[in-house]
Protein backbone atom coordinates (compact mmCIF):
# COMPACT_ATOMS: atom_id res chain seq x y z
CA UNK A 1 0.00 0.00 0.00
CA UNK A 2 1.63 3.21 -1.11
CA UNK A 3 1.44 6.70 0.27
CA UNK A 4 -0.92 7.97 -2.41
CA UNK A 5 -3.47 5.36 -1.55
CA UNK A 6 -3.37 6.10 2.18
CA UNK A 7 -3.84 9.74 1.38
CA UNK A 8 -6.75 8.82 -0.87
CA UNK A 9 -8.42 6.93 1.98
CA UNK A 10 -8.10 9.93 4.28
CA UNK A 11 -9.21 12.51 1.72
CA UNK A 12 -12.18 10.53 0.48
CA UNK A 13 -13.53 9.73 3.93
CA UNK A 14 -13.00 13.26 5.21
CA UNK A 15 -14.70 14.85 2.23
CA UNK A 16 -17.68 12.55 2.23
CA UNK A 17 -18.26 12.98 5.97
CA UNK A 18 -17.95 16.73 5.63
CA UNK A 19 -20.22 17.32 2.67
CA UNK A 20 -22.88 14.64 2.73
CA UNK A 21 -25.23 16.34 5.25
CA UNK A 22 -25.16 19.43 3.06
CA UNK A 23 -26.88 17.70 0.15
CA UNK A 24 -29.63 16.29 2.35
CA UNK A 25 -30.53 19.80 3.42
CA UNK A 26 -30.10 21.09 -0.11
CA UNK A 27 -32.76 18.69 -1.41
CA UNK A 28 -35.06 19.78 1.41
CA UNK A 29 -34.41 23.40 0.52
CA UNK A 30 -35.23 22.85 -3.16
CA UNK A 31 -38.42 21.05 -2.21
CA UNK A 32 -39.37 23.90 0.12
CA UNK A 33 -38.78 26.42 -2.66
CA UNK A 34 -41.03 24.56 -5.05
CA UNK A 35 -43.74 24.59 -2.39
CA UNK A 36 -43.29 28.33 -1.90
CA UNK A 37 -41.74 28.06 1.54
CA UNK A 38 -38.33 29.40 2.45
CA UNK A 39 -37.35 26.13 4.11
CA UNK A 40 -34.68 25.34 6.69
CA UNK A 41 -31.11 26.55 6.34
CA UNK A 42 -28.83 24.44 4.14
CA UNK A 43 -26.76 23.69 7.24
CA UNK A 44 -29.73 22.39 9.20
CA UNK A 45 -28.64 18.74 8.96
CA UNK A 46 -25.31 19.60 10.59
CA UNK A 47 -27.12 21.31 13.47
CA UNK A 48 -29.44 18.34 13.89
CA UNK A 49 -26.54 15.92 13.94
CA UNK A 50 -24.65 17.99 16.54
CA UNK A 51 -27.77 18.25 18.68
CA UNK A 52 -28.38 14.51 18.48
CA UNK A 53 -24.77 13.72 19.36
CA UNK A 54 -25.18 15.60 22.64
CA UNK A 55 -28.30 13.70 23.70
CA UNK A 56 -28.36 10.52 25.72
CA UNK A 57 -29.24 7.16 24.17
CA UNK A 58 -32.34 5.37 25.38
CA UNK A 59 -32.85 1.70 24.63
CA UNK A 60 -36.12 -0.12 24.76
CA UNK A 61 -36.12 -2.78 27.56
CA UNK A 62 -36.94 -5.40 24.92
CA UNK A 63 -33.98 -4.61 22.75
CA UNK A 64 -30.91 -6.78 22.51
CA UNK A 65 -27.30 -6.28 21.53
CA UNK A 66 -28.28 -5.83 17.87
CA UNK A 67 -29.78 -2.45 18.68
CA UNK A 68 -26.49 -1.34 20.20
CA UNK A 69 -24.19 -2.41 17.39
CA UNK A 70 -26.41 -1.54 14.42
CA UNK A 71 -25.54 2.17 14.15
CA UNK A 72 -21.84 1.36 14.23
CA UNK A 73 -22.09 -1.52 11.76
CA UNK A 74 -24.24 0.51 9.39
CA UNK A 75 -21.97 3.52 9.39
CA UNK A 76 -18.86 1.36 9.09
CA UNK A 77 -20.24 -0.64 6.17
CA UNK A 78 -21.33 2.48 4.34
CA UNK A 79 -18.05 4.30 4.96
CA UNK A 80 -16.15 1.33 3.56
CA UNK A 81 -18.51 1.34 0.58
CA UNK A 82 -17.76 5.05 0.22
CA UNK A 83 -14.08 4.21 -0.24
CA UNK A 84 -15.05 2.27 -3.35
CA UNK A 85 -16.36 5.37 -5.09
CA UNK A 86 -13.67 8.00 -5.51
CA UNK A 87 -15.19 11.45 -5.14
CA UNK A 88 -12.42 13.76 -6.27
CA UNK A 89 -9.28 11.71 -6.81
CA UNK A 90 -8.86 8.32 -8.52
CA UNK A 91 -5.77 6.37 -7.40
CA UNK A 92 -4.59 2.99 -8.64
CA UNK A 93 -6.90 0.41 -7.06
CA UNK A 94 -5.36 -1.88 -4.46
CA UNK A 95 -6.66 -5.26 -3.45
CA UNK A 96 -10.39 -5.72 -3.67
CA UNK A 97 -11.15 -2.05 -3.23
CA UNK A 98 -13.42 -0.76 -5.96
CA UNK A 99 -14.97 -4.10 -6.77
CA UNK A 100 -18.54 -3.46 -7.81
CA UNK A 101 -20.01 -6.65 -6.35
CA UNK A 102 -18.42 -6.05 -2.96
CA UNK A 103 -19.75 -2.50 -3.12
CA UNK A 104 -23.31 -3.73 -3.60
CA UNK A 105 -23.06 -6.23 -0.79
CA UNK A 106 -21.62 -3.70 1.65
CA UNK A 107 -24.72 -1.62 1.01
CA UNK A 108 -26.82 -4.77 1.50
CA UNK A 109 -25.05 -5.49 4.80
CA UNK A 110 -25.91 -2.04 6.11
CA UNK A 111 -29.49 -2.52 5.03
CA UNK A 112 -29.67 -5.95 6.64
CA UNK A 113 -28.57 -4.63 10.01
CA UNK A 114 -30.92 -1.70 9.73
CA UNK A 115 -33.83 -4.08 9.15
CA UNK A 116 -32.77 -6.26 12.09
CA UNK A 117 -32.66 -3.24 14.37
CA UNK A 118 -36.12 -2.28 13.22
CA UNK A 119 -37.41 -5.65 14.36
CA UNK A 120 -35.26 -5.76 17.48
CA UNK A 121 -36.98 -3.07 19.53
CA UNK A 122 -40.27 -4.94 19.32
CA UNK A 123 -42.32 -1.94 18.19
CA UNK A 124 -44.80 -2.68 15.45
CA UNK A 125 -43.78 0.28 13.31
CA UNK A 126 -40.21 -0.91 13.18
CA UNK A 127 -41.33 -4.35 12.10
CA UNK A 128 -43.54 -2.92 9.38
CA UNK A 129 -40.72 -0.72 8.15
CA UNK A 130 -38.33 -3.66 8.06
CA UNK A 131 -40.75 -5.89 6.23
CA UNK A 132 -41.43 -3.24 3.59
CA UNK A 133 -37.76 -2.44 3.19
CA UNK A 134 -36.94 -6.09 2.68
CA UNK A 135 -39.71 -6.59 0.11
CA UNK A 136 -38.56 -3.55 -1.82
CA UNK A 137 -34.93 -4.53 -1.65
CA UNK A 138 -35.66 -8.04 -2.86
CA UNK A 139 -37.44 -6.55 -5.87
CA UNK A 140 -34.79 -3.94 -6.59
CA UNK A 141 -31.88 -6.32 -6.14
CA UNK A 142 -32.10 -8.00 -9.60
CA UNK A 143 -32.46 -4.59 -11.20
CA UNK A 144 -29.44 -3.26 -9.36
CA UNK A 145 -27.39 -6.27 -10.37
CA UNK A 146 -28.42 -5.87 -14.01
CA UNK A 147 -27.59 -2.17 -14.00
CA UNK A 148 -24.15 -2.82 -12.56
CA UNK A 149 -23.68 -5.72 -14.97
CA UNK A 150 -24.44 -3.31 -17.79
CA UNK A 151 -21.80 -0.96 -16.36
CA UNK A 152 -19.33 -3.82 -16.28
CA UNK A 153 -20.16 -4.74 -19.89
CA UNK A 154 -19.71 -1.18 -21.10
CA UNK A 155 -16.38 -0.62 -19.35
CA UNK A 156 -15.15 -4.22 -19.57
CA UNK A 157 -14.19 -4.10 -15.90
CA UNK A 158 -15.65 -4.92 -12.52
CA UNK A 159 -13.75 -2.20 -10.77
CA UNK A 160 -15.27 1.23 -10.17
CA UNK A 161 -11.82 2.83 -10.19
CA UNK A 162 -11.13 1.53 -13.69
CA UNK A 163 -14.47 2.85 -14.89
CA UNK A 164 -13.73 6.29 -13.50
CA UNK A 165 -10.30 6.19 -15.11
CA UNK A 166 -11.87 5.48 -18.48
CA UNK A 167 -14.53 8.17 -18.25
CA UNK A 168 -12.05 10.71 -16.88
CA UNK A 169 -9.58 9.89 -19.65
CA UNK A 170 -12.13 10.15 -22.44
CA UNK A 171 -13.47 13.35 -20.87
CA UNK A 172 -16.23 13.49 -23.45
CA UNK A 173 -19.80 14.19 -22.47
CA UNK A 174 -22.04 11.20 -22.07
CA UNK A 175 -22.29 8.64 -24.82
CA UNK A 176 -25.73 7.15 -25.62
CA UNK A 177 -25.17 4.03 -23.55
CA UNK A 178 -24.09 6.15 -20.60
CA UNK A 179 -27.28 8.20 -20.84
CA UNK A 180 -29.34 5.02 -20.51
CA UNK A 181 -27.17 3.84 -17.63
CA UNK A 182 -27.53 7.27 -16.05
CA UNK A 183 -31.32 6.95 -16.03
CA UNK A 184 -31.12 3.48 -14.49
CA UNK A 185 -28.65 4.68 -11.86
CA UNK A 186 -30.92 7.61 -11.08
CA UNK A 187 -33.82 5.25 -10.43
CA UNK A 188 -31.59 3.12 -8.21
CA UNK A 189 -30.44 6.23 -6.36
CA UNK A 190 -34.06 7.16 -5.68
CA UNK A 191 -34.96 3.67 -4.47
CA UNK A 192 -31.86 3.01 -2.40
CA UNK A 193 -32.08 6.30 -0.54
CA UNK A 194 -35.83 5.90 0.07
CA UNK A 195 -36.92 9.02 -1.72
CA UNK A 196 -40.30 10.02 -3.01
CA UNK A 197 -41.95 7.68 -5.46
CA UNK A 198 -40.86 4.86 -3.15
CA UNK A 199 -40.81 6.30 0.34
CA UNK A 200 -41.29 9.75 1.79
CA UNK A 201 -38.32 10.72 3.95
CA UNK A 202 -40.22 13.53 5.63
CA UNK A 203 -43.19 11.73 7.06
CA UNK A 204 -43.67 9.69 10.18
CA UNK A 205 -47.09 8.48 9.13
CA UNK A 206 -47.47 4.82 9.98
CA UNK A 207 -49.00 3.88 6.65
CA UNK A 208 -46.19 5.10 4.48
CA UNK A 209 -42.90 5.14 6.29
CA UNK A 210 -40.25 2.62 5.35
CA UNK A 211 -36.82 3.94 6.19
CA UNK A 212 -38.06 6.17 8.99
CA UNK A 213 -39.99 3.26 10.46
CA UNK A 214 -36.84 1.24 10.93
CA UNK A 215 -34.94 3.95 12.75
CA UNK A 216 -37.89 5.08 14.81
CA UNK A 217 -36.55 3.44 17.98
CA UNK A 218 -33.08 4.92 17.66
CA UNK A 219 -32.23 7.89 19.80
CA UNK A 220 -29.44 10.28 20.63
CA UNK A 221 -25.99 9.44 19.37
CA UNK A 222 -27.19 6.30 17.61
CA UNK A 223 -29.81 8.22 15.69
CA UNK A 224 -27.14 10.70 14.62
CA UNK A 225 -25.02 7.83 13.27
CA UNK A 226 -27.98 6.40 11.37
CA UNK A 227 -28.86 9.79 9.86
CA UNK A 228 -25.23 10.34 8.92
CA UNK A 229 -24.95 6.94 7.30
CA UNK A 230 -28.03 7.49 5.15
CA UNK A 231 -26.65 10.88 4.12
CA UNK A 232 -23.30 9.30 3.23
CA UNK A 233 -25.04 6.56 1.27
CA UNK A 234 -26.93 9.09 -0.77
CA UNK A 235 -23.80 11.09 -1.55
CA UNK A 236 -21.90 7.94 -2.56
CA UNK A 237 -24.60 6.95 -5.04
CA UNK A 238 -24.77 10.52 -6.34
CA UNK A 239 -21.01 10.51 -6.78
CA UNK A 240 -21.19 7.25 -8.71
CA UNK A 241 -23.73 8.75 -11.09
CA UNK A 242 -21.88 12.06 -11.46
CA UNK A 243 -18.40 10.67 -11.99
CA UNK A 244 -19.63 8.27 -14.63
CA UNK A 245 -21.78 10.65 -16.63
CA UNK A 246 -20.06 14.03 -16.23
CA UNK A 247 -16.47 13.27 -15.19
CA UNK A 248 -15.09 16.78 -15.78
CA UNK A 249 -12.60 18.00 -13.23
CA UNK A 250 -11.92 14.72 -11.43
CA UNK A 251 -8.23 14.39 -10.50
CA UNK A 252 -6.23 11.35 -11.55
CA UNK A 253 -2.89 12.54 -10.19
CA UNK A 254 -2.31 13.74 -6.67
CA UNK A 255 -1.67 17.48 -6.65
CA UNK A 256 -3.08 20.02 -4.27
CA UNK A 257 -4.46 22.27 -7.02
CA UNK A 258 -5.96 19.33 -8.86
CA UNK A 259 -7.77 18.12 -5.74
CA UNK A 260 -9.01 21.61 -4.97
CA UNK A 261 -10.46 22.01 -8.47
CA UNK A 262 -11.95 18.53 -8.26
CA UNK A 263 -13.63 19.32 -4.94
CA UNK A 264 -15.13 22.53 -6.28
CA UNK A 265 -16.28 20.83 -9.49
CA UNK A 266 -17.75 17.96 -7.51
CA UNK A 267 -19.61 20.32 -5.17
CA UNK A 268 -21.14 22.16 -8.11
CA UNK A 269 -22.16 19.00 -9.97
CA UNK A 270 -23.54 17.40 -6.83
CA UNK A 271 -25.56 20.52 -5.98
CA UNK A 272 -27.07 20.47 -9.45
CA UNK A 273 -27.96 16.80 -9.04
CA UNK A 274 -29.46 17.50 -5.62
CA UNK A 275 -31.56 20.20 -7.26
CA UNK A 276 -32.69 17.73 -9.90
CA UNK A 277 -33.65 15.21 -7.23
CA UNK A 278 -35.55 17.90 -5.34
CA UNK A 279 -37.48 18.91 -8.45
CA UNK A 280 -38.13 15.29 -9.38
CA UNK A 281 -39.54 14.62 -5.94
CA UNK A 282 -41.69 17.73 -6.00
CA UNK A 283 -43.18 16.77 -9.34
CA UNK A 284 -44.21 13.29 -8.25
CA UNK A 285 -46.54 11.75 -5.76
CA UNK A 286 -45.62 8.70 -3.75
CA UNK A 287 -46.44 5.56 -5.68
CA UNK A 288 -48.59 2.80 -4.35
CA UNK A 289 -46.50 -0.01 -2.94
CA UNK A 290 -47.61 -2.56 -5.53
CA UNK A 291 -46.98 -0.19 -8.42
CA UNK A 292 -43.31 0.15 -7.56
CA UNK A 293 -42.16 -2.72 -9.82
CA UNK A 294 -43.10 -0.64 -12.86
CA UNK A 295 -40.48 1.91 -11.78
CA UNK A 296 -37.84 -0.77 -11.41
CA UNK A 297 -38.88 -2.35 -14.70
CA UNK A 298 -37.85 0.85 -16.45
CA UNK A 299 -34.31 0.63 -15.05
CA UNK A 300 -34.25 -3.07 -15.83
CA UNK A 301 -35.39 -2.43 -19.40
CA UNK A 302 -32.74 0.19 -20.11
CA UNK A 303 -29.87 -1.77 -18.66
CA UNK A 304 -30.84 -5.01 -20.38
CA UNK A 305 -30.98 -3.06 -23.61
CA UNK A 306 -27.41 -1.89 -23.01
CA UNK A 307 -26.28 -5.44 -22.38
CA UNK A 308 -27.97 -6.58 -25.58
CA UNK A 309 -26.29 -3.81 -27.55
CA UNK A 310 -22.92 -4.46 -25.96
CA UNK A 311 -23.07 -8.21 -26.44
CA UNK A 312 -24.31 -8.31 -30.01
CA UNK A 313 -22.54 -5.37 -31.61
CA UNK B 1 -20.02 21.65 -42.47
CA UNK B 2 -20.27 19.56 -39.34
CA UNK B 3 -18.17 16.45 -39.10
CA UNK B 4 -19.74 13.15 -39.93
CA UNK B 5 -18.72 11.53 -36.66
CA UNK B 6 -20.40 14.26 -34.64
CA UNK B 7 -23.64 13.83 -36.57
CA UNK B 8 -23.54 10.08 -36.04
CA UNK B 9 -23.04 10.70 -32.31
CA UNK B 10 -26.01 13.04 -32.28
CA UNK B 11 -28.15 10.47 -34.09
CA UNK B 12 -27.20 7.84 -31.53
CA UNK B 13 -28.22 10.14 -28.68
CA UNK B 14 -31.52 10.80 -30.48
CA UNK B 15 -32.02 7.02 -30.72
CA UNK B 16 -31.75 6.89 -26.96
CA UNK B 17 -34.41 9.60 -26.70
CA UNK B 18 -36.70 7.52 -28.94
CA UNK B 19 -36.21 4.46 -26.73
CA UNK B 20 -36.92 6.46 -23.59
CA UNK B 21 -40.10 7.99 -24.98
CA UNK B 22 -41.29 4.60 -26.24
CA UNK B 23 -40.71 3.04 -22.84
CA UNK B 24 -42.58 5.91 -21.23
CA UNK B 25 -45.56 5.61 -23.55
CA UNK B 26 -45.79 1.89 -22.94
CA UNK B 27 -45.62 2.09 -19.17
CA UNK B 28 -47.30 5.28 -18.02
CA UNK B 29 -50.78 5.61 -16.63
CA UNK B 30 -50.96 9.36 -16.88
CA UNK B 31 -52.85 10.29 -20.03
CA UNK B 32 -51.99 13.95 -20.08
CA UNK B 33 -48.27 13.31 -20.28
CA UNK B 34 -48.62 10.60 -22.94
CA UNK B 35 -49.65 13.18 -25.51
CA UNK B 36 -46.74 15.47 -24.75
CA UNK B 37 -44.34 12.55 -24.77
CA UNK B 38 -45.74 11.51 -28.14
CA UNK B 39 -45.12 15.03 -29.42
CA UNK B 40 -41.59 14.80 -28.02
CA UNK B 41 -41.03 11.51 -29.81
CA UNK B 42 -42.16 13.01 -33.08
CA UNK B 43 -39.88 15.97 -32.47
CA UNK B 44 -36.99 13.56 -31.97
CA UNK B 45 -37.83 11.99 -35.32
CA UNK B 46 -37.79 15.43 -36.90
CA UNK B 47 -34.32 15.99 -35.42
CA UNK B 48 -33.16 12.60 -36.74
CA UNK B 49 -34.45 13.47 -40.21
CA UNK B 50 -32.59 16.79 -40.09
CA UNK B 51 -29.39 15.10 -38.91
CA UNK B 52 -29.72 12.55 -41.73
CA UNK B 53 -30.15 15.41 -44.17
CA UNK B 54 -26.79 16.80 -43.08
CA UNK B 55 -25.31 13.34 -43.49
CA UNK B 56 -26.81 12.47 -46.88
CA UNK B 57 -28.06 15.69 -48.33
CA UNK B 58 -31.24 14.39 -49.94
CA UNK B 59 -33.96 16.99 -49.96
CA UNK B 60 -36.75 14.48 -49.34
CA UNK B 61 -35.54 14.20 -45.76
CA UNK B 62 -36.05 17.93 -45.27
CA UNK B 63 -39.57 17.62 -46.63
CA UNK B 64 -40.27 14.67 -44.33
CA UNK B 65 -38.98 16.67 -41.38
CA UNK B 66 -41.20 19.60 -42.29
CA UNK B 67 -44.35 17.56 -42.78
CA UNK B 68 -43.72 15.54 -39.62
CA UNK B 69 -43.16 18.67 -37.61
CA UNK B 70 -46.35 20.34 -38.74
CA UNK B 71 -48.57 17.29 -38.49
CA UNK B 72 -47.22 15.20 -35.63
CA UNK B 73 -45.68 17.78 -33.36
CA UNK B 74 -48.33 20.46 -33.70
CA UNK B 75 -51.65 19.41 -35.25
CA UNK B 76 -52.23 15.86 -33.93
CA UNK B 77 -51.13 16.48 -30.31
CA UNK B 78 -53.25 19.63 -30.34
CA UNK B 79 -56.30 17.66 -31.49
CA UNK B 80 -55.82 14.93 -28.93
CA UNK B 81 -55.22 17.40 -26.13
CA UNK B 82 -58.46 19.11 -27.08
CA UNK B 83 -60.37 15.82 -26.96
CA UNK B 84 -58.90 15.06 -23.59
CA UNK B 85 -59.99 18.37 -22.21
CA UNK B 86 -63.53 17.70 -23.40
CA UNK B 87 -63.89 14.16 -22.11
CA UNK B 88 -61.81 14.75 -19.03
CA UNK B 89 -60.15 11.39 -18.69
CA UNK B 90 -56.98 11.90 -16.73
CA UNK B 91 -55.73 8.42 -16.08
CA UNK B 92 -55.72 5.18 -17.99
CA UNK B 93 -55.62 2.35 -15.53
CA UNK B 94 -57.44 -0.41 -17.33
CA UNK B 95 -55.44 -2.91 -19.31
CA UNK B 96 -56.16 -5.94 -21.46
CA UNK B 97 -53.94 -9.01 -21.24
CA UNK B 98 -50.75 -7.20 -20.26
CA UNK B 99 -49.81 -4.86 -17.46
CA UNK B 100 -47.34 -2.06 -18.29
CA UNK B 101 -44.50 -3.86 -16.53
CA UNK B 102 -45.06 -7.05 -18.47
CA UNK B 103 -45.31 -5.22 -21.75
CA UNK B 104 -42.03 -3.46 -21.00
CA UNK B 105 -40.36 -6.81 -20.40
CA UNK B 106 -41.92 -8.29 -23.52
CA UNK B 107 -40.80 -5.36 -25.64
CA UNK B 108 -37.27 -6.05 -24.43
CA UNK B 109 -37.49 -9.60 -25.75
CA UNK B 110 -39.03 -8.29 -28.97
CA UNK B 111 -36.09 -5.97 -29.50
CA UNK B 112 -33.68 -8.83 -28.99
CA UNK B 113 -35.54 -11.02 -31.48
CA UNK B 114 -35.70 -8.23 -34.06
CA UNK B 115 -32.02 -7.52 -33.57
CA UNK B 116 -31.09 -11.13 -34.18
CA UNK B 117 -33.49 -11.51 -37.10
CA UNK B 118 -32.31 -8.37 -38.83
CA UNK B 119 -28.65 -9.14 -38.30
CA UNK B 120 -29.16 -12.22 -40.48
CA UNK B 121 -30.71 -10.18 -43.26
CA UNK B 122 -28.67 -7.00 -43.22
CA UNK B 123 -24.96 -7.58 -43.44
CA UNK B 124 -23.00 -4.53 -42.47
CA UNK B 125 -19.60 -4.05 -40.94
CA UNK B 126 -18.53 -0.36 -40.95
CA UNK B 127 -19.89 2.02 -38.35
CA UNK B 128 -22.06 3.84 -40.85
CA UNK B 129 -23.83 0.63 -41.77
CA UNK B 130 -24.09 -0.09 -38.08
CA UNK B 131 -25.93 3.17 -37.48
CA UNK B 132 -28.44 2.39 -40.19
CA UNK B 133 -28.88 -1.11 -38.85
CA UNK B 134 -29.71 0.28 -35.41
CA UNK B 135 -32.19 2.66 -36.96
CA UNK B 136 -33.93 -0.26 -38.63
CA UNK B 137 -34.04 -2.30 -35.43
CA UNK B 138 -35.37 0.64 -33.49
CA UNK B 139 -37.97 1.38 -36.16
CA UNK B 140 -39.43 -2.11 -36.11
CA UNK B 141 -39.29 -2.31 -32.34
CA UNK B 142 -41.09 1.01 -32.04
CA UNK B 143 -43.72 -0.34 -34.40
CA UNK B 144 -44.26 -3.46 -32.32
CA UNK B 145 -44.20 -1.53 -29.07
CA UNK B 146 -46.88 0.76 -30.47
CA UNK B 147 -48.87 -2.31 -31.39
CA UNK B 148 -48.55 -3.57 -27.86
CA UNK B 149 -49.89 -0.27 -26.53
CA UNK B 150 -52.78 -0.55 -28.98
CA UNK B 151 -53.92 -3.94 -27.82
CA UNK B 152 -53.13 -3.69 -24.13
CA UNK B 153 -55.01 -0.50 -23.35
CA UNK B 154 -58.75 -0.23 -23.04
CA UNK B 155 -59.32 3.44 -23.65
CA UNK B 156 -59.82 4.43 -27.28
CA UNK B 157 -57.64 7.46 -26.87
CA UNK B 158 -54.58 5.51 -25.76
CA UNK B 159 -55.17 2.98 -28.49
CA UNK B 160 -54.91 5.79 -30.98
CA UNK B 161 -51.71 7.01 -29.36
CA UNK B 162 -50.29 3.53 -29.68
CA UNK B 163 -51.20 3.52 -33.33
CA UNK B 164 -49.57 6.89 -33.80
CA UNK B 165 -46.38 5.71 -32.18
CA UNK B 166 -46.51 2.66 -34.47
CA UNK B 167 -46.52 5.03 -37.41
CA UNK B 168 -43.48 6.77 -35.93
CA UNK B 169 -41.75 3.42 -36.08
CA UNK B 170 -42.63 3.04 -39.74
CA UNK B 171 -41.25 6.49 -40.41
CA UNK B 172 -38.03 5.68 -38.58
CA UNK B 173 -37.62 2.42 -40.47
CA UNK B 174 -38.34 4.19 -43.73
CA UNK B 175 -35.76 6.87 -43.05
CA UNK B 176 -32.99 4.39 -42.36
CA UNK B 177 -33.57 1.44 -44.61
CA UNK B 178 -35.75 2.02 -47.61
CA UNK B 179 -36.28 5.21 -49.48
CA UNK B 180 -39.94 5.64 -48.70
CA UNK B 181 -41.45 7.75 -51.49
CA UNK B 182 -42.47 11.10 -50.13
CA UNK B 183 -45.99 10.80 -51.50
CA UNK B 184 -46.62 7.68 -49.43
CA UNK B 185 -45.30 9.39 -46.31
CA UNK B 186 -47.62 12.28 -47.02
CA UNK B 187 -50.61 9.99 -47.52
CA UNK B 188 -49.89 8.20 -44.26
CA UNK B 189 -49.92 11.49 -42.44
CA UNK B 190 -53.23 12.49 -43.99
CA UNK B 191 -54.55 9.10 -42.88
CA UNK B 192 -53.35 9.82 -39.37
CA UNK B 193 -55.08 13.15 -39.23
CA UNK B 194 -58.33 11.59 -40.40
CA UNK B 195 -57.86 8.86 -37.80
CA UNK B 196 -57.47 11.42 -35.05
CA UNK B 197 -60.59 13.25 -36.19
CA UNK B 198 -62.44 9.94 -36.17
CA UNK B 199 -61.24 9.33 -32.64
CA UNK B 200 -62.98 12.46 -31.55
CA UNK B 201 -66.16 10.80 -32.66
CA UNK B 202 -65.25 7.34 -31.36
CA UNK B 203 -64.26 8.43 -27.92
CA UNK B 204 -67.48 10.32 -27.39
CA UNK B 205 -69.74 7.55 -28.65
CA UNK B 206 -69.91 5.42 -31.74
CA UNK B 207 -73.00 3.53 -30.70
CA UNK B 208 -75.39 6.39 -31.27
CA UNK B 209 -77.33 7.86 -34.14
CA UNK B 210 -76.24 11.19 -35.48
CA UNK B 211 -78.89 13.14 -33.58
CA UNK B 212 -78.15 11.30 -30.42
CA UNK B 213 -74.45 11.85 -30.94
CA UNK B 214 -75.04 15.53 -31.36
CA UNK B 215 -76.88 15.58 -28.07
CA UNK B 216 -74.07 13.73 -26.35
CA UNK B 217 -71.55 16.21 -27.63
CA UNK B 218 -73.68 18.94 -26.18
CA UNK B 219 -73.85 17.17 -22.88
CA UNK B 220 -70.11 16.93 -22.68
CA UNK B 221 -69.76 20.57 -23.45
CA UNK B 222 -72.44 22.00 -21.29
CA UNK B 223 -73.34 19.78 -18.36
CA UNK B 224 -69.79 19.18 -17.28
CA UNK B 225 -70.34 18.31 -13.66
CA UNK B 226 -73.01 15.63 -14.14
CA UNK B 227 -71.15 13.60 -16.74
CA UNK B 228 -67.98 12.43 -15.14
CA UNK B 229 -66.20 9.93 -17.37
CA UNK B 230 -63.29 8.28 -15.64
Amino acid sequence: MNFDFVLYLVINTAIILAISPLFVSLIKKVKAWTQGRSGPSVFQTYFTLIKLLKKEVIYSPNSSRIMRVTPLVTLAAILVAALFVPLVFVPEPIGGIGNIILFLYLLALARFFMALAGLDAGSCFGGMGSSREMSISSIIEPTTIIVFAALAFVFKSLNIFDMFFLTAASGSPATPTLILIGISLFIILIVETSRIPVDNPETHLELTMIHEGMILEQSGRNLALMELSSAVKMTVLMALLINLIVPFGIATTLTFAGILIAVIAFMIKCSVLAGVIGLFESSMAKKRFFQLPSLFAMAFFFSTLIIIIEVFS
Amino acid sequence: MIEQVTIEGIIRILFVCVIITAAYIISTRNLLSVVSVYALQSLTLVCIALALYFLEGSVVLLAIAGVTFISKVIIIPYFIATIQEKIRIKRDIEFHYLSPTTSLLISMILMLVIYMALSRIVVGSPSRENLFFFGAVLGISLMLMGMMVTFSRKRAITKVLGFLSMENGVLLFGMFVTELPFIIEFLIIIDLIILVILTTILSVGIDSTLEDYHKRLHRFHLLDDSEEVI
